[in-house]
């Protein structure tokens, strides 16, 4: 019998994992998901360098790019092959999945030429400089401002970000900042490319209710960047930052389901260890969860076969809102299998995991849009319910 | 039953709110947390001073002699302060344990009085929790093997810490040899007081759940009042204002089957067992909902270490763990509604 193209391609890929997963790279397998972000950064770097020579990272884009060109299918069977393989959590993620195929689409030549080899390569880190502390939900409210210094046409940064995933172990941060010192709202705004390692730069850790520290404060105080590092034109940073949103739920999102899968089998193997499995009702969440996999997943797939023509279709904009609430539920199923002692520390990684799994998916929910702004644009923009007040024009 | 309590009991409920207020504050419970014994000796003192190690000791071992139902609404208190202090097993528990041991047994007369004047720490072990809090502190051990009731001191056993996501909860594995010189009450007299046991520790955790998840519902109005988006405070936003006025349906609907609980353990109900299990499934289901609606207000806020509002969602997730969890407490209400016999109509309402 002869074997398709794909699943040769699958194969390949296996074999590569088992071949560099391995070594000084064994202990990161599984490690450095949701939660557990401080796992080994600079080892997942080199990971990430190691994934590069493979030819492994931006497996989605276009050759002429860097890219491996896969198609959808191929992408697919990647990300399934990585979270099988246990591939710890990728450290390039916002370079590969936002960044890159923003500029892609949106940057000039020269952006292309500067900044995609890097996070091709595994050199070059990224982290999303969007929320402000007056700029959470309402992140037309950015005020940290930049202006352009006369001399040299440089870019002059003030203020601050908050929230910024990554910043700490970042070369780069995309910052959406107020370059119109008269405009209000999601007018007037830039998109901007910033270094991070520079006088004009501070940035502080924000401890989180895990004890670790995987966000952080962004303070700019005079930070500059080259005049060409804008992209768009000035003011049309809101439909770049708006549009880069629109990548987050790309393929990635698969890979994302791939470790979902993987955390279920977690909660799985321990209710069968740990007898929670003969418990009825566990064994009825566990059955929903599943259940609930499946709907992500074919979901995900139409809304890929959806988005080749360039439009997000509505199921798009209703999957942040599915996938962060089943998240949730799995993460408290996990902490209900674990039973009487769920909140007992221990060294046995089994238990670790799903305890950060239950602590870190108290905030998926919240991230990357809460609960109640998503449901606010299903409702107005697949639904087109009237808009709330807040949409007015004239009022900030 | 009556679900009113009495001025004097609400007057003694309002003083130790004002007390802890001003001891408990946040800050000083994240002092606490960082000290190597989690417990301060200072705040112990104080609760002492307000009568709270006495308040069940009967009077004839220096005590005040109240009942369970006067604990109930101290137990609120101490959750809606988040109280790191071994309090409720030393002074509800184990006074409940040793009053109720047979009159012969020497060490009841050498513990109440000293648990009265705030002299002792007392920890409990029972078969529910894999676990014993405040072990290592204790002056003294009451440890299950086989319903029997056996005292240690802890230098008799061997005691590992074992930390908690719950930095105020101190819990240890306690490694022990039962033995006829340990053993202070036979399984026969023993099997009743363990139960009794459970249900105290049962309803005082649902009871501080209760406490929590009105910490929590406050911590999350206090932040939508001041956090503004859209150039309003957030609070006004119909979604956020929904979500916190479930949590206070919830709190409120929990509270009288907490008090119920209460009722029946003080009057030695026969449905007391079930009515516990009920209080403490509705108040979890309280806590957990206040802890889910409250972080998602805060925003990325609930998620820091800064906000004080993870310590009490921590404190609330590994209570409602603790003492039986909800599959066991579950197990206890279905028991009884799918028993033979169980009086479950209109004439059996108010059982
Ligand atoms: C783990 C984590 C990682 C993050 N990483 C990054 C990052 O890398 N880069 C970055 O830029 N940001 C990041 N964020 C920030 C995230 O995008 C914000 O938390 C989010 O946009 C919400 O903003 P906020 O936290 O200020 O909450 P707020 O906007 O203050 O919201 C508080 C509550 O009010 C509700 N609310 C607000 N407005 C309305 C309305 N109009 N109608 C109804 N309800 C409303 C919200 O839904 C929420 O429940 C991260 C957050 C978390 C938790």
């Amino acid at each position: 019998m002869k074997m398709s193209d794909d699943e040769i391609f699958r194969l390949e890929v296996a074999r590569w994992l088992r071949a560099h997963l391995r070594g000084e790279f064994e202990c990161l397998r599984h490690r450095g998901g949701p939660g557990d972000e401080d796992a080994h950064p600079e080892l997942r770097k080199r990971w990430e360098r190691e994934l590069a020579r493979g030819g492994w990272t931006c497996v989605g884009w276009p050759r002429e790019h860097g890219g491996r060109g896969l198609s959808i299918a191929q992408q697919v069977i990647f990300h399934e092959e990585y979270a099988r393989a246990g591939g710890p959590g990728r450290m390039g993620h916002i370079g590969e999945g936002l960044i890159g195929p923003t500029l892609i689409a949106y940057g000039t030549e020269a952006q292309k030429r500067r900044f995609l080899p890097g996070i091709v390569a595994g050199t070059e880190f990224w982290c999303q400089g969007y929320s402000e502390p007056n700029a959470g939900s309402d992140l037309a409210n950015v005020q940290t401002r930049a202006r352009r210094d006369p001399a040299t046409g440089e870019w002059v940064l003030h203020g601050q970000k908050v929230w910024t995933s990554l910043a700490h172990e970042s070369q780069w941060i995309f910052v959406v900042a107020r370059s119109d010192p008269e405009s209000k709202g999601n007018r007037g705004l830039s998109f901007l490319l910033v270094p991070l390692d520079q006088p004009g730069i501070a940035i502080r850790p924000i401890k989180q209710l895990t004890g670790t520290a995987e966000f952080n404060e962004v303070f700019f105080d005079g930070a500059r960047t080259a005049a060409e590092n804008i992209v768009g034109q000035p003011g049309e940073g809101w439909a770049i930052a708006m549009a880069l949103l629109g990548f987050e739920r790309g393929v990635s999102t698969l890979g994302q389901q791939m470790h979902f899968a993987h955390e279920l089998d977690l909660v799985c193997e321990m209710a069968r260890v740990n007898g929670a499995a003969s418990d009825p009702a566990i064994r009825a969440r566990i059955a929903q969860a599943w259940i609930g996999l499946k709907v992500m997943r074919y979901n995900a797939l139409r809304m890929l076969a959806g988005a080749q023509d360039g439009h997000l279709r509505r199921e798009a904009m209703m999957y942040k809102y599915y996938w962060s609430n089943w998240h949730r539920e799995l993460g408290k199923l996990a902490m209900d299998v674990l039973g009487p002692d769920g909140d007992v520390v221990s060294d046995d990684p089994t238990r670790t995991r799903l305890q950060q799994l239950f602590l870190f998916t108290r905030a998926d929910t919240i991230y990357a849009g809460t609960n109640e702004i998503q449901l606010n644009i299903i409702a107005e923009r697949a639904l087109g319910m009237p808009k709330e007040p807040r949409f007015e024009k004239g009022k900030s | 039953m009556d679900f009113t309590f009495e001025d004097q009991q609400t007057a003694f409920r309002d003083a130790i709110r004002r007390f802890l207020m001003t001891e408990a504050a946040p800050e000083h419970l994240r002092e606490i947390w960082e000290t190597k014994s989690g417990r301060s000796t200072e705040l112990r003192s104080k609760l002492a001073d307000q009568g709270l190690t006495a308040l069940s000791v009967p009077e004839e071992f220096g005590g005040i002699g109240l009942s369970d139902l006067d604990w109930v609404l101290v137990q609120q208190e101490l959750g809606y302060y988040a109280i790191p202090d071994s309090l409720s097993d030393t002074a509800y528990l184990a006074v409940y344990l040793l009053t109720n041991m047979p009159a012969d047994v020497a060490l009841k007369r050498e513990w109440l009085p000293r648990i009265a004047s705030g002299k002792a720490r007392v920890a409990v072990g029972h078969p529910v929790n894999p676990l014993v809090a405040d072990a290592e502190l204790a002056d003294l051990l009451l440890l299950w093997h086989q319903d029997e009731v056996h005292a240690l001191t802890p230098a008799q056993a061997r005691l590992t810490f074992n930390p908690s996501i719950d930095m105020s909860r101190r819990l240890y594995r306690i490694e022990w040899t039962p033995s006829d010189k340990t053993r202070i009450c036979p399984a026969n007299a023993g099997r009743g007081l363990w139960e009794g046991v459970l249900d105290r520790a049962a309803l005082a955790a649902a009871s501080q759940l209760l406490g929590l998840a009105h910490r929590m519902l406050d911590l999350g109005i206090d932040h939508s009042a001041q956090r503004k988006q859209f150039g309003k405070p957030i609070g006004s936003f119909q979604a956020v204002k929904h979500h916190l006025a479930d949590v206070a349906v919830k709190i409120e609907f929990a509270e009288p089957v907490v008090h119920r609980a209460a009722y029946s353990l003080a009057r030695g109900h026969a449905l007391a067992p079930v009515h516990v299990s009920h209080a403490k499934l509705a108040a979890g289901e309280a806590a957990w909902l206040s802890a889910r609606k409250s972080i998602q207000v805060h925003g990325a806020m609930g998620y820091t270490w800064e906000a004080d509002l993870q310590m009490f969602m921590k404190r609330a997730w590994a209570l409602d763990a603790s003492w039986g969890n909800r599959a066991f407490h579950k197990a206890r209400v279905a028991r009884f509604v799918l028993g033979n016999g169980a009086a479950l109509g209109p004439d059996a309402t108010f059982n």
